[in-house]
């Protein structure tokens, strides 16, 4: 690691030389693959795999381009220049992913080229946004700023990043590998359904350890991950990760793709035997090697940015006066935000979900305001959630009308964090080759239809999620409803799951009967919520209701007859 | 390529459809050369396109696209219309931005 004095960026890691000269020769390497393939000199065979690894799709309609967002954090520079991809190089959109990505879907492939050298400009890329290999690492939305985090992930979460970034071993796994690092006791990663999950917390003397959750994952097969390890000491985080993905890679199958992912393996031998094969892998490496000293996490932790958590005494009572005198802000505030550590300050969370709107879609307007608004409230930081939402992490008390003020005048206002409105969904039929069914459009029917606030807000917590195949993007099967789109015979059908969960009361949705055709799939929610809000008891939330009565009770409602 | 995306029946008929090599674009196999719009697309006899998929792939020109197969069409529809719903949003696109349907002029090239 250099020691090059560089503005340090808040909640980020600055890049240094060697970072810098890496992204760039990668770029010079894909464009003279590019080169290769349009005049014919590797066949679409030869080039797939290597567009793959710069995150270069043939979907749908086009190319798709995903960009990698380390950990969910950018910056109003970077946010700025996905605005001019948008604008220049797409039909002025871009798509933030459940994996804390952003997707453009109208790339000519001509042009990637030049659109990863625009990003290397601002120290972005799209290496292992795609292929078998472990994909960008997930964080907390509100690491750094969270009043109940134990620890920053962050640090972690670039140091595995810096490790497995072009990884010799790890370019070819039996399949795709998603890692996720939480710092706090509630669990906002879906730490229990990663290939492996992440829980950091102080150790007895003060450096982090971490519980090891390995084996969940959605998708054809959803497994809740197993714990393997409790309270690994900080110094043996890589050696261990090492030798978790090593066993993968040597015992996950290769001959059939869907049962290649590391939770099959798990499943398959056992808990205890995948443990053992670890614990052995682990004890003949030389540890040495991989220890992670405190000197090299310090030295990582120094090129991130730290914001001057500087506000006036009464910054908390100003909040307090504008709530009073806003019923509309009010609202926002208590949907849209999270408590900050430090008295003075709050997290705001934006809706990319407006009313009827599609989630995660955002205008490349749109990206420049969220950008200005950084600037001018958040210290130039910006995070994306995997729910497909867009995070400041610090406000001032005191300006958080200002900040909600310029929001709403822009539709990026809407009230619905954690409410029906704020349904995850993946692209689906519209533009992904492999859905099955198309997500957005039933997101937008429901998000139309609850859209009234007072209605969400009486609902309450209330997560949806959509799916467009088996593959499970839209993470159904971790919705308190979840929907999966399923084709029969070229047409749309949607199959209800129930109860599941992503937090730390975690379990998989249980499907609740046959698949229902497009055109009766939004009024059949709309029954089972109208069911809910008639079945539950004071202050109780549609999953505990549905835990405590099961899935008969909302059976009727879903199937009845139109 | 996905072969449910090239599943027929016997009889019926189908068009030709790849995504262009430098864009990605949806094309479609056009009397002379691909086009963008499905309205200008050759129509097969499904017992003829599996030879008309093989030729498509072997023609001097299918290096400028990628993904050669067939798509069944809807026997009861006016226009040249996919059967599946899939196919209908890779031929008039997606359906929540209507204003990135494919331009229906004819480009043939």
């Amino acid at each position: 690691m250099s020691t090059d004095t560089v503005t340090r960026p808040v909640g980020r890691y600055a890049y240094d030389e060697v970072d810098r000269t890496f992204v760039s020769q990668r770029v010079a390497q894909f464009r003279e693959q590019v080169g290769r393939r349009v005049a014919g000199d590797l066949t679409e065979d030869e080039f797939k795999p290597l567009r793959l690894m710069n995150g270069l799709y043939l979907q749908l309609h086009a190319y798709m381009l995903r960009v990698a967002v380390p950990y969910g954090m950018m910056g109003s520079d970077q946010m700025r220049e996905l605005a001019h991809i948008a604008r220049t190089y797409d039909r002025d959109y871009g798509h933030f992913t459940t994996r804390q990505n952003i997707q453009f879907n109208w790339i000519r492939l001509e042009d990637t080229p030049d659109i990863l050298e625009r990003l290397a400009g601002v120290n972005m890329h799209a290496i292992q946004t795609s292929g078998n290999c472990i994909r960008n690492v997930t964080c907390d939305e509100f690491a750094g700023a969270a009043a109940d985090e134990l620890l920053d992930p962050r640090i972690h979460a670039e140091i595995l990043r810096q490790w497995s970034t072009l990884h010799p071993e790890f370019s070819f796994l039996p399949r795709k590998f998603k890692i996720a690092i939480s710092g706090s006791p509630h669990d906002r990663v879906a730490a229990r359904f990663h290939d492996i999950g992440l829980v950091a917390h102080p150790g007895p003397d003060g450096r982090p350890v971490f519980d090891v959750f390995v084996g969940g994952g959605l998708g054809r097969t959803p497994i809740i991950g197993v714990k393997l390890r409790d309270n690994l000491p900080e110094e043996d985080l890589l050696a261990y990760l090492e030798a978790v993905v090593r066993v993968y890679n040597a015992y996950g199958r290769r001959d059939n793709m869907y049962k290649a992912r590391i939770k099959i393996l798990v499943q398959a031998l056992g808990v205890e035997q995948f443990r053992e094969k670890v614990d052995a892998e682990f004890a003949q490496m030389n540890r040495a090697d991989y220890r992670l000293e405190p000197a090299i996490v310090e030295g990582i932790r120094a090129r991130f940015g730290i914001p001057d958590l500087d506000a006036p005494a009464d910054a908390a009572q100003k909040l307090e006066a504008d709530r009073k005198a806003d019923a509309r802000f009010d609202r926002w505030v208590r949907t849209n935000t999270h408590t900050h550590r430090h008295e003075g300050f709050i997290s705001a969370v934006v809706s990319i979900k407006p009313d009827g709107g599609i989630p995660g879609d955002v205008t490349a307007d749109q990206m420049d305001l969220i950008a200005d608004l950084a600037d001018a409230f958040s210290f130039g930081e910006i995070r994306v959630t995997h729910m497909q939402n867009v995070v400041l992490g610090h406000v001032r008390k005191d300006r958080l009308r200002d900040l909600w003020l310029r929001l709403d005048g822009a539709g990026l206002g809407t009230p619905n964090i954690g409410l029906v409105g704020d349904i995850i969904a993946c692209p689906g039929l519209d533009y992904c080759a492999l859905a099955n069914a198309r997500s957005i459009p039933i997101a937008q029917k429901l998000s139309a239809r609850f859209a009234n606030p007072e209605l969400q807000e009486n609902i309450g917590n209330l997560r949806i999620n959509i799916s467009g195949c088996i593959n499970a993007c839209g993470h159904h099967h971790a919705g308190h409803i979840g929907i999966l789109g399923v084709d029969k015979r070229g047409e749309e059908f949607f199959q209800l799951t129930l109860g599941g969960s992503a937090e730390n009361d975690v379990a998989i949705g249980q499907i609740i009967g046959p698949a229902l055709p497009e055109d009766e799939t939004v009024d059949a929610i709309a029954r089972l919520i109208d069911t809910y809000l008639v079945l539950r008891h004071e202050g109780e939330a549609f999953i505990e209701t549905y835990r405590r009565l099961g899935a008969a009770s909302f059976k009727d409602a879903v199937y009845a007859p139109a | 390529m996905d072969v449910r995306n090239n599943r027929r029946d016997m009889t019926g008929a189908s068009v030709i459809t790849a995504n262009r090599l430098l864009d990605g674009r949806i094309v479609w196999l056009a009397p002379q050369g691909w086009s963008e719009a499905i309205s200008q697309a050759r129509v097969f006899d499904n017992a003829a396109v599996e030879d008309a998929i093989k030729q498509a792939k072997a023609a001097a020109d299918a290096r400028t696209v990628v993904g050669i197969y067939g798509v069944q069409l809807d026997p009861d529809a006016t226009q040249i219309t996919p059967l599946t719903v899939r196919e209908r949003i890779r031929a008039f696109g997606p359906s929540v931005h209507p204003d990135f349907a494919p331009v229906e002029t004819p480009h043939v090239h």
